[in-house]
C-alpha cells in the first residue's frame, strides 16, 4: 500500500506527535508498505529518506504550549505538490485541527483520508478552531482514530461522530535494551524528568518544589532533567546545594532518550494537564524504570490504575515528595513496579498497534482509487469533473 | 438608491456564495460516501470469499461445508452494496458463523485441519475490517443527511439526482470463540 502521512508539528524537535509519526512510518515500512511523510523541518539534510519538508516551522502559541507549525501559501503549495506526486492509496493526517499542514492536506486532497486525534482540548478552544474552513476539511475525513479515550470523548462531544481508539505505540525493543548513561544512577539514587523545561503544563515546577523535601529524606539523591527549553528559571528556587545535585542535559536525540530514562531510579511525570495519553510513561516503563506520575485521567489509564506505576495528586508537591521518598526507600517495590511496567508496556508495542492502524486503512481503501488533489474549490471547478472511474468498481 | 442596490447585490452574492458552498460540501460528502461504500463492499466480498474457501477446505465435514458454502454464495451473488437483501443475507452469514463456531473445542479441532487455521485468522481480520468500514460509512452517511435535510438545500435541490444515502445495519461480530 502507498501511504502518505502528514505531521503538523516540527520534525526537528522530538515531541509526542512527531515521534508517533516517525515510529508509525518506520513500522509500516518494515511491514512492506511504501510510506511518505510530510512535516515542517528546518534541517533538510538530517531527515530520513521518507520525509519531505515544508520548510522551517514557525513557533506559535497553541493549545497551551508553544507549537512549531507550518502554514501560509508556500506551505499550502508544497502540500498540494506532495499529494499530487505521492499517488497515495491512503492519506493519514495527524491532529487535523492544529492550524498546520494537516488541515492544509485535508483541503488539498480527496479520496481515502484517515485522521488521528492526539490531544484533548477544552470546548472554547475547540469551537474557535471549528470554523467553517476547518469543517470543510473535517468532512473529507473518512476514518477517525483517537489515541485515547480522552481524545475520543473530546471528539464526540465537540465535532460529532465517533472514532476508533487505537493507542500510541512504543518501540519496546529499543527501550528494553537501553543502557543507563555512564555513572547513572550509580550508587546513589536518581530522579529523571523528561520534557520541555520551560513549559508550565509539563509540570517541572511541581517536581522542583518537591525536590528539597525528597533531598531531606534521601540526601544523596540526584536529578536529571532532559528536554528542550531552558529550565534555569524554575531551578532558581533551589538552594545551592540542591541545585548542584541537578544535571541539566538539554535536548536529547531520539536515540538517547532510552538511556536517559534508564538512568533513573524513578521517572517522574508531573504534567499538570492537556495530556491525553502520555507516551513517555510507556517508554519509561519499557526501559524498566518505575514511574511516578500525576493522577491525570490519561496517565491513570496508561498505568493501568496503579498496576504499572504510582500516581500522586496533580500539582501537589507535598504529595509528590511523599510518594517519591517512600518509593526510593523501598527497593522491593521498585523492582516490582519495574517488572509490572514492562508487562504493561508490551501491550503497546508498535508492531501490534500498526496492524490495527492498517486495518483502518484497509477498511476505507478501494483498489484503484488514489488520493488525488482537490483543486475544485467551489461551483465552477466542480463542473465537468468526473466521479470515480468505472474500472475502480469491484465486481463481486 | 445606490446604497439599496449595493445592499441588494451584496446579499444576492452572499446567497449565491452560500449555495455554492453548501453544494461543495454535499459534493465532497457524496464522494466520501462513494469511497467508503466501495471499501465496505470490498471487505464484505472478501469475507464472503474467505467463508466460501473455508467451506471448500478438504477435511471440513460436509454439513459445515454446505452451511458455510450456501451462506457465502448467497452473499457473493449480490451485485452491489444496496442490493435488496444485502443486510439480511450478510447477517445470516454472521449468524451461521456464530452458530457453527460456538464451541472452543470444535474450533480448535477445525484449526488442526490444513489451511483452515490461516483462513480462520483471515476471517477474524476481515470481520474487524468490515466493522470499521461500516462505522466509517455510517459516519459519512450521517454527515451527508444532516446537510441534505436543510431547507435551502432541499429548496434549491442542491443534491441533484444523487440518491439519499442510507446506513447499513450490519451485524458482523466475530464469533466469540474465535476472537481469543
Amino acid at each position: 500500500m502507498r501511504i502518505g502521512i502528514v505531521c503538523p508539528y516540527s520534525w526537528d524537535i522530538p515531541g509526542g506527535v512527531s515521534a508517533h509519526v516517525a515510529d508509525l512510518a518506520e513500522t509500516l515500512i518494515r511491514m512492506g508498505h511504501f510510506v511518505g511523510v510530510l512535516a515542517p523541518a528546518e534541517f533538510d539534510e538530517l531527515l530520513p529518506a521518507y520525509v519531505v519538508s515544508t520548510g522551517k516551522p514557525r513557533a506559535v502559541k497553541y493549545n497551551g504550549s508553544v507549537a512549531r507549525l507550518s502554514f501560509g501559501p508556500i506551505a499550502a503549495r508544497k502540500v498540494s505538490k506532495w499529494i499530487e506526486e505521492g499517488e497515495f492509496d491512503v492519506l493519514h493526517v495527524h491532529e487535523p485541527l492544529a492550524p498546520s499542514l494537516s488541515v492544509l492536506a485535508c483541503w488539498a486532497a480527496k479520496g481515502p483520508i484517515v485522521a488521528t486525534w492526539h490531544s484533548s482540548m477544552d470546548k472554547s478552544r475547540m469551537m474557535l478552531t471549528l470554523s467553517k474552513l476547518a469543517q470543510t476539511a473535517m468532512e473529507k475525513i473518512s476514518a477517525r482514530i483517537a489515541v485515547s479515550e480522552a481524545a475520543r470523548t473530546t471528539l464526540i462531544k465537540h465535532v460529532g461522530g465517533d472514532a476508533v481508539v487505537i493507542p500510541n505505540g512504543v518501540d519496546i525493543a529499543s527501550f528494553s535494551s537501553a543502557k543507563p548513561m555512564f555513572g547513572w544512577p550509580g550508587e546513589n539514587q536518581s530522579i529523571v524528568f523528561l520534557g520541555r523545561g520551560d513549559e508550565p503544563r509539563k509540570g517541572l515546577a511541581v517536581l522542583v518544589a518537591a525536590y528539597p523535601e525528597i533531598r531531606r529524606r534521601h540526601p544523596k539523591v540526584r536529578m536529571l532533567i532532559a528536554g528542550p527549553g531552558k529550565p534555569e528559571d524554575t531551578l532558581k528556587s533551589l538552594s545551592r546545594e540542591d541545585r548542584e545535585s541537578v544535571t541539566v542535559l538539554g535536548m536529547v536525540a531520539a536515540q538517547d532518550k532510552a538511556s536517559v530514562l534508564a538512568s533513573g531510579t524513578v521517572y517522574v511525570a508531573p504534567n499538570t494537564g492537556g495530556e491525553s495519553f502520555g507516551i513517555v510513561l510507556l517508554e519509561a516503563m519499557a526501559s524498566g524504570t518505575p514511574v511516578v506520575a500525576s493522577d491525570l485521567e490519561a496517565f491513570q489509564r496508561v498505568l493501568n490504575d496503579g498496576k504499572g506505576g504510582i500516581t500522586f495528586e496533580n500539582e501537589n508537591s507535598d504529595d509528590l515528595a511523599q510518594v517519591v521518598s517512600d518509593l526510593l526507600a523501598n527497593p522491593t517495590r521498585c523492582a516490582e513496579l519495574s517488572a509490572q511496567g514492562k508487562l504493561r508496556a508490551a501491550e503497546f508495542d508498535w508492531a501490534v498497534v500498526a496492524k490495527r492502524i492498517v486495518d483502518v486503512y484497509e477498511s476505507i481503501r478501494v483498489q484503484g482509487v488514489k488520493v488525488e488533489p482537490d483543486l475544485t474549490g467551489q461551483m465552477i471547478g466542480r463542473l465537468g469533473r468526473g466521479r470515480i472511474s468505472p474500472e475502480a468498481r469491484i465486481e463481486p | 438608491m445606490s446604497n439599496q442596490w449595493i445592499a441588494f447585490i451584496a446579499s444576492a452574492a452572499f446567497v449565491i456564495w452560500y449555495l455554492s458552498y453548501q453544494a461543495g460540501r454535499l459534493d465532497r460528502l457524496h464522494h466520501r460516501i462513494e469511497v467508503t461504500e466501495l471499501a465496505l463492499l470490498a471487505q464484505l466480498v472478501r469475507r464472503g470469499g474467505i467463508v466460501a474457501e473455508l467451506a471448500a477446505v478438504p477435511g471440513i465435514d460436509p454439513a459445515l461445508s454446505v452451511l458455510w458454502g450456501q451462506a457465502a454464495h448467497d452473499v457473493l451473488a449480490l451485485r452491489d452494496l444496496s442490493a435488496p437483501h444485502r443486510t439480511q443475507l450478510e447477517n445470516e452469514l454472521t449468524n451461521t458463523l456464530a452458530m457453527t463456531l460456538d464451541e472452543p473445542e470444535e474450533v480448535n479441532e477445525i484449526r488442526g485441519i490444513q489451511y483452515a487455521s490461516s483462513l480462520l485468522d483471515e476471517l477474524i481480520q476481515v470481520s474487524d475490517r468490515v466493522r470499521l468500514s461500516q462505522q466509517f460509512h455510517t459516519d459519512a452517511v450521517r454527515d451527508c443527511l444532516e446537510i441534505r435535510e436543510q431547507f435551502l438545500v432541499r429548496f434549491f435541490r442542491l443534491a441533484g439526482r444523487a440518491k439519499a444515502p442510507r446506513p447499513l445495519d450490519l451485524d458482523v461480530q466475530v464469533p466469540p470463540s474465535l476472537s481469543n
